[in-house]
């Protein structure tokens, strides 16, 4: 889902601050020191890298693909675009078109030369409807990719984009650069056998079992990386990869906050690490106004102010879920005074749904998972004290954005991810006529914040449209938020230079054994 | 015992079919669309269409079905749409660590059972048999996950004797490999050997009856010579049988076992296969499963006439 929700970027791209120069990469302040392994326990097993093969990457794909590739822009410790194969960029008027000057020298680690052309046919490849490419529909905002010369590359865009050096920093299969030569040469096996320019080599993978990955010698970024092997295993069951954790097989290992009780065990444990990342976006759910009960902005209401969150966190997470009263969460640069959040009051809710005068009765649908089923039935319970029967229909996950886009539901479940700018997504999920607008609300104001959001690089200006926004939303209850977004990853104390977990990659490619 | 054989055979032909044609529904009638799942739910119409027609979809599904049949019978089983892998090739990865797992759980299942259910026999009634009748009754109503993660705690976490998760091919490391097997053998294990020993206990003591231990026992043999030599081997007819259709039962087992000890074996990739909905993956994999499980069922019909003769010339 947390992809699917990133594909806001098809009508949506972004903005911020424009004026990124050299800058470095932030380096962490304490002595890096070289050499050592290490183990990285992750949820899911690796399908494979080739974007034409696995579409889109998950979040087990996306520490590999941190070793393994570059991108051409990566994000710093204080969340802004910095320089990676790039070195500077610069933007149209509009921004509309961006033009990134490259790094000169780097090779893959197959010796193919890293330029301008392997960037344009590595876009190129994923946009060809010849390859019906599943990575193809989050790269419909890019009208074309240019390489007018060996360092130099040019995007231009549908839309404008005032972020976009830091949108595309995710180790996403759109944003990852492979060797052109490898996927030529290797055809089907390239998928198991990447090739990047990145600080680690694939050296073998065992089908299921574990992925060895090796220092770069010819590392563009000299002095790093750090570690000399990186040994990447999926270990799906959460409570034994903590066991593996605790017994030292795994130095580091992916978390979340279904898994609360060992993520407190961690924090108690003076040999373990527990890094924490407040990320932007939120867990939502949209409402189907089109369709009664939800027609009716009371109703809606009703429904958000029975919620209490507080009370849910302790339900589902030992209390560790982050209520949310936005969509753009703390690690968002959009910080509102006022949010307009609906204010949690039973005896409202149940006077809303008196007034409403017929009874509320409707189906939400919820993932067929322990968790979602959970989910599901504390919020029948709130929505009951208040007066309203709610139905649960457990669905598979991969069926719930078929019936989002086409509208087969009352409620849904929906996920904003962790991006650096709130634009792909909210133009997406909010502005009138978008595939994504799942509310099926449209109101001239909304889309013209949304617009004026999106064309303005004044941070301040921004931060006053978006807020006016969430303000909007929540006064006419179309979506509601329950949690921020946090990402987890438990490590070994020996383990420094862990990065923040951006979009929940774990990325291990500069961390050191102390 | 040749026209056994072969009535065996022939027996098998309409399961195998029977299995194949359940396997194939199971991956068509399952929700959502395989054209849909490739290309992703932001896909156009159009594109959907295509993918469909190249791949066949659109046409009738007795049609599918026997076109699949057809590969499959030249060893064609597909292509995961993900990896790329053939089926066959992801199963031939696969296979020799839930062999392996399977084997030694039935191993130590045997090992824990046999002696157990002849020392139960020996003394029926009496307290070790009453004790370990009622240990055999909780074992099985332990759930294996449950039992996986009290193992892990107690020998990886607390007493660090043996490694929580992992795996390391035996011909790379030996010892190594079977020290990354003794838990995920043993929870199995623990599940096994209270099936054996009870069937074991019950056909003891009843041969333990028969006139012929009678005139042993008077004969004034050891009781050991008599439990062992005597009354073993006739008792263990039914124990075959429950070894060989414990093997199918293991193999639903190493779905839960080989995730939670991260085993790359076949419970694993089926797993992976559904979460995924990599549908090829699934129904390649379901199908030479159930097909194992016919064969091994064969097996084991053999090794029955081998032990009792009369089981071959009778109306089997």
């Amino acid at each position: 889902m947390t992809n699917i929700a990133a594909a806001a970027r098809k009508h949506a791209p972004i903005f911020l601050v424009a004026a990124f120069a050299l800058l470095p990469l932030a380096g962490p302040v304490q002595a890096q020191k070289p050499g050592g392994s290490i183990t990285v326990g992750q949820e899911l097993e690796i399908a494979g890298f080739d974007p034409l093969k696995v579409g889109v990457y998950d979040t087990s794909t996306f520490t590999a693909a941190a070793a393994i590739f570059d991108t051409l822009t990566t994000l710093d410790d204080k969340g802004e675009a910095a320089p990676k194969l790039a070195m500077s960029w610069t933007h149209s008027d509009d921004y509309k078109s961006w033009t990134f000057r490259l790094r000169e020298g780097v090779k893959f680690h197959d010796g193919t030369p890293f330029n301008a052309q392997a960037f344009k046919e590595n876009f190129d490849r994923q946009k060809d409807p010849a390859n019906k490419c599943r990575c193809a529909f989050y790269i419909t905002n890019v009208k074309e990719v240019l390489a007018p010369d060996e360092t130099t590359v040019v995007f231009n865009l549908t839309d404008p984009s005032v972020n976009w050096p830091a949108v595309i920093t995710i180790q996403s299969s759109n944003n990852v650069i492979q060797s052109p030569t490898a996927w030529k040469t290797k055809g089907d096996d390239y998928n198991r056998n990447p090739v990047g320019t990145g600080p680690y080599i694939l050296k073998s993978w065992t089908a299921g079992d574990r992925m060895v990955l090796e220092k770069n010698p010819n590392y563009w970024d000299k002095g790093r990386p750090y570690l000399d092997r990186i040994i990447l295993k999926p270990l799906p069951d959460a409570q034994s990869r903590f066991a593996s954790l605790q017994s030292g097989e795994a130095d580091i290992i992916w978390d979340d906050e279904n898994d609360a009780d060992n993520i407190m065990k961690a924090q108690k444990d003076s040999k373990l690490t527990v890094h924490t990342y407040k990320g932007s976006g939120a867990q939502v759910y949209a409402f189907n106004t089109k369709v009664a009960p939800f027609d009716d902005v009371r109703v809606r209401q009703a429904l958000v102010m029975a919620l209490d969150r507080p009370k849910m966190s302790q339900a589902i997470s030992n209390g560790l879920s982050r209520p949310a009263t936005n969509p753009y969460g703390d690690g968002s640069w959009v910080k509102c005074k006022d949010d307009g959040a609906l204010p949690f009051d039973v005896e409202k809710a149940k006077a809303l749904i008196k007034d409403y005068g017929k009874p509320v009765e409707f189906k939400m649908l919820v993932t067929a998972t322990p968790r979602g089923r959970m989910i599901g039935q504390v919020l029948q319970q709130f929505w009951k004290r208040a007066g309203a029967n709610m139905e649960i229909e457990q669905v598979d996950q991969a069926t719930i954005p078929s019936r989002a886009f086409t509208r087969q539901f009352q409620m849904t479940p929906w996920r904003i991810v962790d991006l650096a700018d709130p634009d792909p997504q909210m133009y997406a999920n909010f502005r009138s006529g978008s595939p994504l607008a799942l509310a099926g609300y449209s109101n001239p104001e909304l889309d013209k914040l949304l617009d004026h959001a999106r064309v303005t690089a004044d941070l301040g200006q921004r931060t006053e449209d978006y807020c006016a926004i969430g303000r909007l939303i929540n006064k006419e209850a179309i979506w509601f938020w329950t949690f921020q977004n946090t990402y987890y990853a438990l490590s070994s104390a020996k383990l420094k230079g862990f990065p923040k977990i951006y979009n929940g990659v774990i990325d291990v490619s500069r961390t050191w054994l102390e | 015992m040749l026209n056994f054989v072969v009535r065996r055979l022939l027996g098998m032909l309409p399961v195998l079919l029977a299995v194949s044609l359940l396997t194939f529904l199971i991956a068509s009638l399952l929700p959502g669309d395989l054209a849909l799942v490739i290309l992703g739910d932001q896909a156009t119409p159009e594109t959907v269409a295509a993918l469909r027609r190249d791949m066949g979809l659109d046409q009738p599904l007795w049609w599918r079905y026997l076109s699949w049949l057809g590969h499959v019978l030249q060893g064609d089983l597909g292509r995961s749409f993900r990896t790329g892998q053939t089926v066959l090739q992801a199963v031939a990865e696969r296979i020799p660590v839930s062999l392996q797992l399977m084997l030694m759980a039935e191993f130590i299942g045997l090992l824990i059972g046999v002696p157990v259910a002849i020392a139960c026999a020996a003394r029926a009634g009496g307290a070790f048999d009453r004790f370990m009748t009622g240990s055999a009754f909780a074992m099985l109503s332990m759930p294996s996950f449950l039992v996986a993660i009290l193992l892990i705690y107690l020998f990886a976490v607390e007493l660090h004797w043996l490694p929580a998760t992992g795996y390391v091919p035996f011909t790379e490391a030996p010892l190594a490999n079977l020290r990354f097997f003794v838990l995920p053998a043993l929870t199995l294990a623990l599940a096994e050997w209270p099936g054996i020993m009870r069937v074991l206990r019950s056909d003891m003591i009843a041969t333990l009856q028969e006139d012929y231990i009678a005139l042993a026992k008077a004969k004034g043999l050891k009781p050991a010579r008599i439990l062992f030599v005597h009354a073993l081997k006739p008792s263990s007819l039914t124990l075959v049988t429950v070894t060989g259709i414990n093997i199918g039962r293991l193999l639903g087992g190493t779905l839960i076992v080989e995730s939670i000890f991260a085993l790359p074996g076949i419970g694993r990739l089926l797993v992976g296969a559904i979460y995924t909905r990599d549908l090829v993956i699934l129904q390649g994999v379901v199908l030479l499963v159930a097909c194992g499980f016919v064969i091994v069922n064969f097996i084991v019909d053999m090794l029955y006439a081998v032990l009792d003769p009369r089981i071959r010339h009778g109306h089997a």
